[in-house]
């Protein structure tokens, strides 16, 4: 086996290449690795294979057709995206959304981060080795996605969020449906803590595992709910409330440490809190139209710039839209919350274990073909 | 509010700088700031001393130069400000990946994207695109093309 | 002469060996079965469902798929070791039905050295998947069969000193002295701690999950047999679960009064059926636990043996003796 072996100096590194093809890097992420034993030396994140160029072909389209695109970068939190960049052409144009869009956004969001923490929930457990808590989180998602169904048509790639409302109205049924999902999932929290949370081996292996520091999270702006973890309230919905967070009672968790199970906990707790404040926008709904009337077909905002946040279920997420006066943004950046996350992992991992490194792989929340975009 | 403080030091840092602020929040920043290609590490420096943390950077391609946009945020609401710096298409700006570590990758993906070369950053790989790419796709000469424009038929 | 040859010890061994090919063959497939049955109900779904009645016959029709695949082997894989692997896995394991209890008299060859003839040669296995993970020349492959035979060298000390202080107890290694000496008080009750550090480590012994490091198939994509397809695997695979099974029936038979009803009491039920019913159970309750639980680390599970396992079996070994000693 010598030609798989480096050799430098007198040690001798074993160099392991994790991906692109594996069961727990979530997407086509390859990181090689060079070990000793089984302690990782130095890691080296490659990305890109999931790369399509979404920047570029936002600027190739006009804000409608675009959209579409929006749900295909986070495919998990696909509303959450496709309503950021409603908000971004809305400011970008000045049109006026009415507030019973306004709470239908905002529920349809929650949800969707629900879901998504959810499959983070039962990936993470089947990458340490727990296959179970997978099915009983799916079994959960599921109900989600029929809801979002319901209402938007799709399963995943949403495009509900319309420039000016929503593309269709909620009915009873929908209500209903949120209403039973929220009361079956105060039974199932009871489950996961028993099943998850208060077990052993799962805390052995995340208790002081991965531990990012506050300063090494500014310096690699990490933000999200890993963020969170290392004790920084920082979520967009508080610090720049868009739509009517405002309005809502609802906590932002926190850890202390930043380590891998600081990071589960608050993910654990947000979507608690997800589920208050969809529970207070339903109560709140009002009645009334969904969709400004006369928003043009060919949108031309005027010439100028927004850079408008917002919070996917991975951290803080951002449109960079500059236009120039035709139906088509001059520049479309996004600032995806990944990429930092992913980033920060260079420091991270050396000096762990390879057993670690999928634990702390899976506790950051990664969505690869939000990085390549 | 960090965001005031660190208004005041650019002001003293780089007095002949336009400093547009945003009082409607319609951008979504508080501030912008325009700094020469010299600059930008001085900015960089004061705001990581401040405790604040890069968000992106990004370019945009005009006729005439690039513009390289930094935002830069901290954990308070409200405190985004951006720092911007003209970059002519074969000028070479100073990298701040010794100042904000995270900077490497986010300078590799401008690398990627627009062929701008950050002189100080050891790692110029592709990141998002294949090893080999020799092509730089946000640039407005690749690809199929809305427009081309000069700054100021934007910006004014 | 007919009855001297059917009477002969060389006519039961082989008789005996027939039948143990035939069993463990069929005794794997069902457990495969179960496992998934198990697994199902434990994740709300039904499990396999199609192929013959609650998918009964689903393993079957895995296993002729398995037979009927390509023996692929890697380019620089050493050809040799590649294809003794396997076959090394899957022979120690038959070799303990030989001693197995099944029923009074239900004994292939009562050997008056049944227990240490069964951890010797299961030993075997974890010779087999270092020569499996190593003649791969893949590198999960590798790391998964380094950490076997960590493993493993780890959990045999705990193993063994749990079954000594059963044999001290009896003074003998027979598997059917061991068993008789249970007619009224199984040993679980008077060894109640030797009886979970066993259990333990038999499910380390096994590679079963949390403790199925070697594979990790999070971690090491499929550990040590990554590079095994077709039957090269699926002889990897039946091996676990006939030895799933071994561990379980020296389980019944040392702890749990083997073809004993419970406290003398037999309900007319004739002994074979006691000892696969207990022999099952456990096997369930492995499945259970393995279903229920996360993976421990490497690190972890190494220190658990050196610093708990090995300690509280050897106070229990000696406190034992000295019991024994004294009554």
């Amino acid at each position: 086996m010598d030609e798989l072996e480096k050799i430098e100096g007198n040690e001798r590194v074993y160099s392991l290449n994790l991906g692109p093809q594996h069961p727990s890097t979530h997407g086509v992420l390859r990181i090689l690795l060079d070990l000793d034993g089984e302690y990782i030396v130095k890691a080296d994140p490659v990305i890109g294979y999931g790369h399509r160029g979404h920047e570029k072909m936002g600027e190739n389209r006009q804000y409608k057709q675009f959209l579409p695109n929006t749900s295909r970068m986070d495919y998990l939190s696909g509303m959450l995206y496709n309503h950021g960049f409603v908000l971004a052409v809305e400011k970008l144009a000045g049109i006026k959304v009415p507030e019973r869009a306004k709470y239908i956004r905002v529920i349809a969001s929650e949800l969707n981060r629900i879901s998504s923490h959810l499959l983070w929930f039962g990936t993470y457990l089947l990458d340490l080795g727990g296959i179970t808590p997978f099915l009983y989180a799916f079994d959960d998602r599921e109900q989600i996605l029929d809801i979002l169904d319901a209402i938007s048509g799709s399963r995943l790639t949403y495009s509900y969020c319309r420039f000016g409302g929503v593309s269709r109205d909620v009915d009873m049924k929908f209500i209903e449906m949120t209403r039973a999902f929220l009361k079956r999932m105060e039974a199932r929290w009871v489950d996961y803590e028993d099943l998850v949370t208060k077990n052993v081996i799962f805390i052995h292996r995340t208790r002081d595992v991965g531990v990012i520091s506050l300063e090494l999270a500014r310096q690699y702006g990490v933000t999200g709910p890993n963020l969170r973890a290392c004790g920084v309230a920082f979520d967009v919905r508080r610090s720049e409330p868009y739509e009517v967070y405002d309005r809502f009672d609802f906590e932002i968790p926190t850890g202390s440490k930043g380590d891998a199970l600081d990071r589960y906990v608050v993910r654990f707790r947000e979507m608690q809190q997800s589920c208050r404040i969809i529970d207070q926008a339903l109560e709140h709904l009002p009645e009334g139209e969904i969709m400004t009337p006369k928003v043009p077909q060919k949108l031309s905002p005027p010439k100028g710039e927004v850079y408008t946040a917002f919070e996917s279920a991975r951290g803080l997420t951002a449109y960079y839209l500059v236009s120039d006066g035709s139906p088509g943004p001059y520049r479309c950046h996004i600032r995806v919350p990944s990429f930092g996350n992913l980033n920060v992992l260079n420091d991270v991992l050396p000096g762990t274990l390879v057993a670690d490194a999928i634990a702390i792989l899976g506790s950051v929340d990664l969505v690869i073909p939000e990085i390549d975009r | 509010m960090k965001i005031n403080d660190i208004e005041a030091r650019m002001h003293s840092k780089f007095p002949e700088s336009p400093l547009n602020r945003d009082d409607t929040g319609g951008t979504g920043v508080q501030w912008s700031i325009a700094v020469p290609i010299s600059g930008i590490r001085d900015a960089a420096t004061e705001f990581d001393a401040a405790g604040f943390f890069l968000e992106s950077i990004t370019a945009l391609d005009f006729e005439d130069t690039f513009e390289l946009v930094y935002h830069f945020n901290c954990y308070e609401p409200g405190s985004r400000a951006s720092v911007r710096m003209l970059c002519g298409h074969d000028e070479v700006p100073p990298s701040i990946c010794d100042i904000f570590r995270g900077a490497v990758w986010l300078e590799r993906e401008v690398h990627d994207f627009f062929g701008i070369k950050f002189s100080g950053n050891a790692d110029m790989r592709p990141l998002l695109l294949p090893e080999d790419a020799d092509y730089h796709p946000l640039r407005k000469t690749f690809g199929k093309v809305g427009a081309y424009h000069k700054r100021e038929v934007i910006y004014g | 002469m007919s009855e001297g040859l059917l009477g002969s010890e060389l006519f039961r061994l082989i008789l005996g060996l027939v039948i143990v090919l035939a069993f463990s063959q069929l005794n794997a497939l069902f457990l495969v079965w179960l496992e998934r049955k198990v697994s199902g109900h434990i994740q709300l779904r039904p499990g396999p469902m199609e192929v013959g009645p609650h998918g009964l016959l689903q393993t079957i029709i895995d296993g002729v798929k398995l037979v009927g695949k390509e023996l692929i082997m890697p380019l620089k894989a050493d050809r040799k070791l590649f294809f003794l692997a396997p076959v090394l896995v899957f022979t120690p394991v038959l070799v303990g039905f030989l001693v197995l209890p099944f029923g009074p008299g239900l004994i292939i060859h009562d050997m008056n050295v049944g227990v240490l003839l069964v951890f010797a040669f299961s030993t075997i296995t974890v010779l087999a998947i270092l020569t499996g993970g190593w003649a791969s020349n893949n590198k999960y492959a590798l790391l998964g069969a380094v950490r076997s035979v960590a493993q493993n060298v780890a959990y045999e000390i705990p193993l063994l000193l749990a079954v000594m202080s059963v044999v001290l107890m009896v003074h003998s290694l027979s598997f059917s002295q061991i068993v008789a000496s249970q007619k009224t008080v199984w040993f679980v009750f008077i060894q109640p701690l030797a009886c979970l550090i066993y259990l333990i480590a038999a499910t380390a012994e096994t590679n079963r999950a949390p403790f199925d490091i070697p594979e990790a198939e999070s971690e090491l994509v499929a550990g040590f047999h990554t590079e095994y397809g077709g039957m090269g695997f699926g002889l990897f695979f039946l091996a676990e679960y006939t030895n799933m099974f071994i561990v379980c029936a020296v389980a019944t038979s040392l702890f749990f009064g083997g073809w004993n009803g419970p406290f003398g009491i037999s309900l007319g039920i004739p002994g074979v059926f006691w000892f696969l019913i207990k022999t099952y159970f456990l096997i369930f309750v492995i499945m259970w636990v393995r279903w229920t639980f996360p993976r421990v680390r490497f690190d972890q599970l190494m220190n658990f043996s050196w610093k708990v396992l090995i300690p509280l079996s050897l106070v229990n070994l000696v406190i034992t003796a000295i019991v024994v000693k004294i009554i």
